[in-house]
């Protein structure tokens, strides 16, 4: 297949798949409907890999009447969020929704002359094809999972009429649009798939109609419009400047005059608020009123990772400019103070919406520094963290179908309750948090990469990266050890889980199970990754591959390690123990009670309290709120945020 | 890695506890002395943890003691990096999995005590990895590479340039090793509230196991402390033992503190300080940047 038609199939079919599943009422057929372009999709990515590894980058037109069937839409979708505030009587998405209509309507017709076409209309290096791969492939993976979810989801809320094909609509049409995002060299295409995305994601978080859905809809489309206002005023700005509105002439490896930096400020204000950076955080915490897939969806692979992509994509446009250090700072601030805020939350996906939140500011981070490595660490992360966050979320939300909670501290040993899929979570935190795996890769290169940097503001960047990483411990290494803390058998003995407890052959379960499969091997072969895939994507972005590979090493200038050998030492220091120990019934003693025991009840050990009392042991999680907790802080993190974007922007524009 | 360098790496596995199980013995020795006791012999870690090896088991239950041997093993990982001369970050790294496994011990038991330690293990850990991975930039900084083997190569003492940085390491040694006033999550001398808190569900075989990590954790720091006197060596390791000396010193002078209170030194004083080095090289030693 040729590269043009790969493009078409990677945009379109999501598209069309979700027409039809609109239309398509029976929910076996709507399933086979799903299952079969997801495969395609897969496929159709992975091939597109191969033209572009093989061919270099694929830059082309389509031809036809694109360009106005584009404007149709756009001119339609800003008519409908001024539609949903008027509906729904939402001053900010209103007037944020019109002032984008009316600037976007006097740009394109008023401003820009009659007929301008942007030449080409894609451009798609490789950096677009392991975005492409991320999206296709780890998001399809959670459409699938969603097949089953969705399902105990309507049974468990009692709806009349099935609200299925909607939601299908949606999410499945969600992945043509971030394909769009992420292979548009045109900015008026971009900018009508990044309107597509802000669209879908306003759909899929008021999903449920409750009264918080709708809340929670309606803010994150009020702050991802601020960002869309931004992009427009960008695309005015810039092509004042320039004359153009390509992606490409706009980052041309680093020969952007000064009066361009406003325009790319401008964009990277945008993917912040995409990406749910301080102050914007508000929007992806709430969208967790949305069914997990959706929560999946939004994190791992689509829509804040468009955030991140801009302003990553941008990055040879800012290079070694007032902009990027100021980029660097804030990413790295968002980093350490959404990992200290996470440390006070006991819901589950709070702590995973914190932590995506975070890892995004890293990457953003990364963009700034702007270095061959930087960028190398950066591009391991969007792949690393697509992958783990989707296990993470997916495997929270089988939980909560489970045990009817999503708080940690009722995930209390579930080890024993449901053992499968506590074990894929805790691995997939330990993925996230400890080295060998990939997540620490990228974050060691980070830090190697933020100490190497020629701005001077790298120490503070150093300092919050740091202080980040070991608040990140805390949460992580708490959540893990409520999953596991369990009584032994002999002791107040735990019920072993039933076998229907867990359908460990659903779909869903094998979902989650490749999902971590994948993070686990990718991990293991960081090497040849980086060598085959991130370090040519830089390069095609015009930066010298910072890692040398050889021997399968990850090596820097400054360090090195061998992620296999690493794997080999510290698998064996875990998995030996794991497999030899030996303990005998007999040596099983009740657990230390001050010596008051009394004999066990069928809850578990008691033990002897105030005036005699028999009480029933417990323990709970420690979330330390009175210091770390949003209340205390979430003041000074808006406004220190605020205050860095308007450094930000204030040093721009002087 | 050289054949030397491998020899070296296991001679430092052989080695390092004989090593931090004689400092031990100092330590309770110097200790006695300071409270006008007369204290141990200097042999007398060794006797207990022969004691403790020979205990009948008892135990909550099996995977407290996986953890256990996961915090031994990886601890031995990361004395072994540091002497066949690896990436200190990744160092500090694995450290940080092989102090999260003891938590997962203490977790994995569903024992009130057990928990609080391991909440506290955790604050410990937030308080003191901010200063150690600074601590390491600020070392790049004026070596010029992350590798332990090439900060030995770097001709001038470290201590020199990053004298405020050794303070704030100074403080982390001293959380790291469960010192007075850092002593919240263990607390050598038992407290009411916490009786052992991480330590609280081991016993016999995993307590001696536990001690044995504790004496390879020790010959870790001490090293990485000795690094900002690499050349000669001598004069890192009088620099790591003085280092430990002033422990004690402090250990015995001070009560246990709030973990708010540590956590405001660690990142306050201790980030902050070896923030103020980094910028003192920058623009006062700015010829030595790299």
């Amino acid at each position: 297949m040729s590269g043009e038609s790969l493009v078409a199939v990677l945009v379109l079919l999501p598209v069309a798949t979700a027409a039809a599943s609109l239309a398509i009422k029976d929910e076996r057929l709507r399933r086979l409907l799903i299952i079969l372009p997801s495969g395609a999709l897969i496929a159709a990515s992975v091939l597109l890999l191969v033209q572009v590894l093989e061919n270099g980058p694929l830059t082309f037109t389509p031809s036809g009447h694109w360009d106005s069937l584009i404007l149709i839409i756009e001119l339609v979708l800003l008519a409908y969020f001024v539609y949903v505030g008027v509906v729904r009587k939402h001053l900010l998405v209103l007037g944020l929704g019109a002032t984008q209509l009316v600037l976007f309507a006097l740009f394109k017709f008023a401003w820009l002359p009659s007929g301008f076409k942007v030449q080409p209309a894609f451009h798609i290096d490789l950096l677009a094809v392991i975005m492409c791969l991320v999206i296709s492939v780890t998001g399809s993976l959670i459409v699938m999972y969603a097949l089953n979810y969705m399902q105990s989801h309507e049974r468990h809320l009692k709806l009349g009429a099935t609200r299925q094909h909607v939601f299908f609509f949606f999410l499945v049409g969600f992945l043509g649009a971030m394909n769009g995002v992420v292979f548009a060299n045109s900015l008026l295409w971009f900018f009508l798939f990044w309107e597509l995305t802000t669209l879908c994601c306003y759909h899929l978080i008021r999903h449920d109609l409750t009264e918080e859905a709708e809340q929670s809809g309606l803010r994150a489309l009020w702050m991802n419009l601020v960002g869309g206002l931004a992009l427009v005023a960008g695309m005015s700005l810039a092509y004042q400047a320039s004359g153009s509105l390509s992606l490409l002439d706009l980052t041309g490896f680093g020969t952007v005059a000064p009066v361009m930096l406003l325009p790319l400020a401008l964009f990277c204000f945008a993917g912040f608020t995409k990406a749910a950076q301080v102050p914007f955080q508000s929007w992806l915490l709430g969208a967790m009123v949305a069914p997990t897939p959706v929560s999946a969806l939004l994190h791992s692979s689509t829509m804040v990772k468009a955030g991140v992509y801009l302003v990553l994509r941008l990055a040879p446009g800012y290079e070694g400019t007032y902009l990027s250090a100021g980029i660097a700072v804030f990413g790295a601030f968002v980093f350490m103070i959404t990992s200290v805020l996470a440390i006070s939350q006991n819901v589950s996906k709070r702590v995973l919406a914190y932590s995506t939140i975070s890892s995004l500011g890293l990457i953003i981070c990364c963009a700034g520094i702007n270095t061959g490595l930087a960028i190398a660490a950066a591009i391991a992360l969007i792949i690393y963290h697509a992958v783990v966050k989707g296990v993470l979320f997916l495997a929270v939300g089988i939980m909560e179908q489970s045990i009817h909670s999503r708080d940690i501290e009722d995930m209390e040993g579930l080890v024993t309750r449901l053992p499968a899929l506590a074990g894929m979570a805790i691995i997939g935190m330990v993925v996230m948090l400890f080295v060998p795996f990939g997540v620490l890769f990228a974050k060691w290169a980070a830090l190697q990469a933020a100490a190497a940097a020629p701005t001077v503001w790298f120490s503070l960047v150093v300092a919050f990266l740091v202080i980040g990483s070991a608040a990140g411990i805390v949460f992580w290494v708490r959540w893990i050890g409520r999953l596991m803390s369990h009584t032994a058998a002999g002791a107040g003995a735990p019920e072993a889980a039933p076998p229907e407890a867990e359908p460990r052959g659903s779909l869903s379960y094998l979902v989650v199970a490749g999902l971590l499969a994948g993070g686990v091997v990718l991990s293991v072969l960081a090497a040849p990754l980086v060598s085959y895939l991130i370090n040519p994507a830089g390069a095609a972005m015009g930066y010298s591959p910072a890692l040398d590979t050889a021997g399968w090493h990850l090596k820097t200038s400054f360090g090195f390690f061998t992620p296999w050998v690493l794997f080999v030492v510290i698998g064996a220091a875990l998995l030996l123990p794991a497999l030899l120990v030996r303990v005998r019934t007999e040596d099983i003693r009740p657990v230390y009670l001050c010596g008051e025991h009394q004999a066990s009840s069928a809850g578990g050990p008691v033990f002897t309290s105030l005036g005699d009392q028999a009480v029933l042991l417990a323990t709970g999680g420690f979330y330390w709120s009175r210091v770390f907790g949003e209340r205390s802080l979430n003041v000074w993190v808006n406004g220190a945020g605020i205050a860095l974007l308007a450094a930000l922007f204030v040093g721009v524009i002087v | 890695m050289s054949l030397t360098e491998l020899l070296i790496g296991l001679a430092a596995l052989v080695l390092a506890p004989f090593v931090g199980g004689f400092l031990r013995g100092v330590d309770r020795r110097i200790t006695a002395r300071m409270q006008g006791r007369i204290g141990p012999p200097v042999r007398q870690p060794f006797y207990d943890f022969l004691k403790l090896w020979g205990k009948a088991p008892s135990l909550p239950n099996r995977a407290s003691l996986v953890w256990v041997w996961g915090y031994l093993l990886l601890t031995m990982v990361t004395v072994f990096m540091l002497f066949v001369g690896q990436d200190l970050l990744i160092i500090f790294f694995v450290l940080a999995f092989a102090a999260a496994c003891l938590a997962f011990g203490a977790y994995s038991v569903r024992s009130p005590y057990a928990h609080i330690g391991a909440h506290r293990e955790l604050l410990q850990m937030l308080s003191y990895e901010p200063i150690l991975l600074l601590t390491v930039v600020a070392i790049f900084l004026q070596t010029g590479t992350f590798m332990v083997s090439g900060v030995l190569e770097h001709g001038q003492p470290l201590l020199l340039t990053l004298p405020l940085a050794f303070v704030a390491v100074l403080v982390a040694l001293g959380i790291k090793l469960r010192k007075s006033p850092f002593d919240i999550s263990a607390s050598e001398h038992a407290h009411q509230e916490l009786v052992r808190g991480v330590y609280t569900e081991y016993s016999g075989r995993t307590l001696a196991l536990i001690e044995l990590a504790h004496w390879y954790q020790l010959v870790l720091i001490l090293a990485f402390v000795a690094l900002f006197w690499a050349q000669p060596l001598w004069a890192g390791v009088l620099l790591a033992l003085g280092a430990y000396f002033l422990e004690f010193v402090v250990d015995n002078v001070t009560a246990r503190v709030r973990w708010t209170w540590m956590l405001s030194i660690s990142w306050g004083k201790g980030v902050g300080l070896v923030l103020l080095n980094i910028v003192l090289i920058q623009f006062v030693f700015s010829s030595a940047r790299v």
